[in-house]
């Protein structure tokens, strides 16, 4: 156990400093630097003097080529210090500790709602399998499986801010809050979970169509085997032998699925954040590459991988507790 | 024995493919979805003929010309039109600056890349702009702020909505078979890197990636989209692929090629890979719907090719700061759920007419 555990560590260590460099490469490649596109775009008059751009790319690191920065990067990482972001004038870390909040305020009700709607549907599709309910909900759920995320938000948007406007109903267009801090807390809250409403919809009916799928076609794969015959046999009733004898046997491909949903549960959406003006770690990710902001974007990436990795590592570990067959070494 | 059941046992037993589209006809729903597709191939190859206000043929000044495959490619269109400055505008120049001319125009005079104007057409209005732009008789699907033909550009982004799953999964296809291939089939240390590879590619998350990527790529076009959009599409067809190969190259068929004499590549490419292409065929149908959809995210986020082009995702792009006109996001949202659906249900219909434990299921 110990030894698997130190060889996936190991064989994930190299994989993360292959991504890094990778996409270090990447952002020092794109055209402009952090500060020619921040102040270029702002104001043409603000624009650098070449002298003071070269003495300010020095105290940043940038004036050499991007593998020695890179070197500088993962150095620092090691001592456990992601840097400070150059267009936003933060420690990274401290950048991050400031999104991660709505983010997961999001995708962490959208998880636990698709999985808390998903296995009941999941069960339901296949104990009523081809009948005229089933077949509808199904065509229901997989036409919501091919409905883009980005149509479904301007649709929810035009329906809740513009048509309903002035109504009970009326939601708000976008950002996360409209109260100033100082706002009675519980009034603050409210008003947050109204703006989460919309997003919240948005990452959880794709997700929820897809899981459910998933949990029917793995149901129907286990539903065919002879020890589901035996305990129907053995006059087990019909959801005794779907929830206990059939549903458990399809947990190691759903703990696989969570596994791969960990790093969406931190990283968030960049087009639902995005169009929601939602202040979460999807849009800094965007806005920092607009601005060729290298830190925040490694940071990021970084945390993104190091979760990737550690979900499939966790969904690896998890079989053997799902499963005792199932031996990690 | 007589004749007609000696004819009926000479016959070759049908062929696994011939076999599954057998199977696949079957399925009205996937049959329904096909014809979805084949109706956005014949739109998309007859788009300047449906919508459009360049003749599709005429006849000027003696000769035959065909102005409209300049929505193709500009240089396409005779330089002549460029010459007796006609600037775009072919009804009022053709009649004037030759009477004898003739043409015939497309279904709907309505351009996708500018606003329609007055008596342009004898005796039409204006394209109208702004909020004004509701459905009517004139603009099907009415028209942006700008005043351009929303059904024009949804005609028009038919095209650019059908190449981009088609260029991308090829090239993605292409990749992931590759990479997969070579890894499986070989094993050991080229496994290991192709794996490893494979692996570091799914841990950037793709959109992070492709925006990165079409950062570096200065001056965007819709090629270079798709071929980012392809470059970063292929891990789980590589997977797919490595198993599908893994399995194969112990079968007794290999073994007899090799002891045939037959090369590593002749192996694995004529071998091997027919017999694996059904279960990579799969994910590659449903790879078309997603790229379709990445482009559309990308245009929507304003990061796809730039404005001349006409996706479907640019229209809804142009919806986001205009929410009151909702013909902006009814219709290109409509045509890419649909094109994605239509795409998703191919690949089920070919998932399970391909796949024997289905098939087994259903008996």
């Amino acid at each position: 156990m110990i030894t698997y555990l130190l060889r996936r560590i190991l064989l994930g260590l190299v994989t993360l400093v292959v991504i890094t460099l990778m996409v270090y490469g990447l952002a020092r490649s794109m055209p402009g630097n952090p500060l020619t596109v921040q102040l270029g775009e702002s104001d043409p008059s603000r624009k650098l003097n070449p002298e003071d751009q070269q003495r300010m790319l020095e105290i940043y690191g940038l004036d050499k080529p991007w593998p020695v920065g890179y070197v500088q990067w993962i150095s620092k990482v090691i001592q456990g210090d992601l840097g400070r972001s150059i267009t936003r004038k933060q420690p990274v870390t401290q950048l991050i500790g400031e999104r991660i909040g709505p983010t997961v305020l999001i995708s962490g009700t959208a998880l636990f709602l698709t999985w808390f709607l998903a296995i009941p549907l999941g069960l339901y599709a296949s104990a009523r399998g081809g009948r005229i309910d089933e077949r509808f909900t199904g065509l229901v759920l997989y036409a919501l499986y091919s409905f883009p995320t980005f149509v479904a938000a301007l649709f929810l948007q035009i329906i809740f801010a513009v048509w309903l406007r002035d109504t009970h109903w009326e939601l708000p267009l976008f950002g996360m809050s409209d109260l100033s801090s100082d706002a009675p807390f519980f009034a603050r809250c409210r008003d947050v979970a109204w703006h989460a409403i919309l997003p919240i919809t948005c990452q959880t009916y794709v997700v929820l169509a897809y899981n459910s799928r998933f949990i029917k076609a793995n149901l129907e794969e286990v539903v065919r085997q002879d020890f589901i015959r035996t305990a129907r046999a053995k006059g087990a009733g019909p959801w005794r032998v779907l929830v206990h004898h059939a549903f458990r046997n399809t947990l190691i491909p759903l703990v696989t699925l969570l596994g791969l949903s960990l790093p969406a549960l931190v990283g968030g959406s960049v087009i639902i954040e995005q169009i929601f003006t939602w202040p979460g770690m999807g849009r800094l990710f965007f806005e920092s590459i607009r601005e060729r902001d290298y830190p925040t974007i490694m940071g990021l990436t970084l945390m993104f991988s190091v979760l990737t990795l550690a979900g499939q590592l966790l969904a690896d570990l998890l079989y053997s507790i799902v499963d005792p067959r199932v031996n990690v070494e | 024995m007589r004749v007609s059941e000696e004819i009926e046992a000479a016959k070759p037993s049908r062929g696994f493919w011939s076999d599954a589209w057998q199977r696949y006809r079957r399925r009205p729903i996937g049959m329904l979805a096909l014809g979805f597709v084949l109706f956005l191939t014949i739109v998309a190859i007859f788009a300047p003929a449906i919508a459009g206000t360049k003749p599709v043929v005429c006849s000027y000044k003696g000769t035959l010309y065909f102005p409209c495959l300049g929505y193709f490619n500009r240089s396409w269109e005779s330089p002549i039109f460029t010459k007796d400055k006609f600037r775009g505008t072919y009804p009022k120049n053709l009649k004037q600056k030759d009477p004898e001319s003739w043409a015939v125009w497309p279904l709907v005079f309505q351009d996708p890349y500018r606003r329609v104007r007055e008596n342009e057409w004898p005796g039409r209005r204006e394209n109208p702009s702004r909020d004004e732009g509701h459905p009517n008789r004139w603009n099907l699907f009415g028209t942006d702020q700008y005043g351009v033909d929303i059904f024009a550009k949804m005609v028009h982004g038919t095209t650019i909505a059908l190449l981009v799953g088609f260029v991308s999964m090829g090239l993605a296809g292409s990749i992931g078979v590759l990479v997969g291939a070579l890894g499986g089939y070989f094993g050991g240390w080229v496994d290991m890197i192709t794996s490893r590879l494979t692996e570091i590619v799914m841990c950037i998350p793709t959109l992070v990636l492709i925006l990165a990527l079409i950062a570096v790529v200065e001056k965007p076009t819709i090629w270079k989209t798709m071929a980012i959009i392809g470059a970063t599409g292929w891990t789980g067809i590589a997977r797919l692929t490595r198993a599908e190969f893994l399995r194969l190259r112990q079968t007794e068929f290999v073994m007899a090629a090799r002891a045939t004499g037959a090369g590593s590549l002749r192996i694995m490419f004529r071998h091997i890979l027919p017999n694996a292409l059904a279960p990579v065929l799969v994910p590659i149908t449903f790879g078309i719907a997603s790229a379709i959809l990445v482009e559309g995210s990308l245009s929507f986020l304003g990061f796809g090719p730039p404005p001349p082009t006409a996706s479907w995702g640019s229209v809804l792009n142009s919806a986001r700061s205009n929410l009151q006109l909702w013909w902006l996001v009814v219709f290109p949202g409509a045509g890419i759920f649909l094109t994605v659906l239509a795409y998703n249900l191919v690949g089920e219909g070919l998932q399970e007419a391909t796949d024997p434990r289905l098939r087994e299921a259903k008996k």
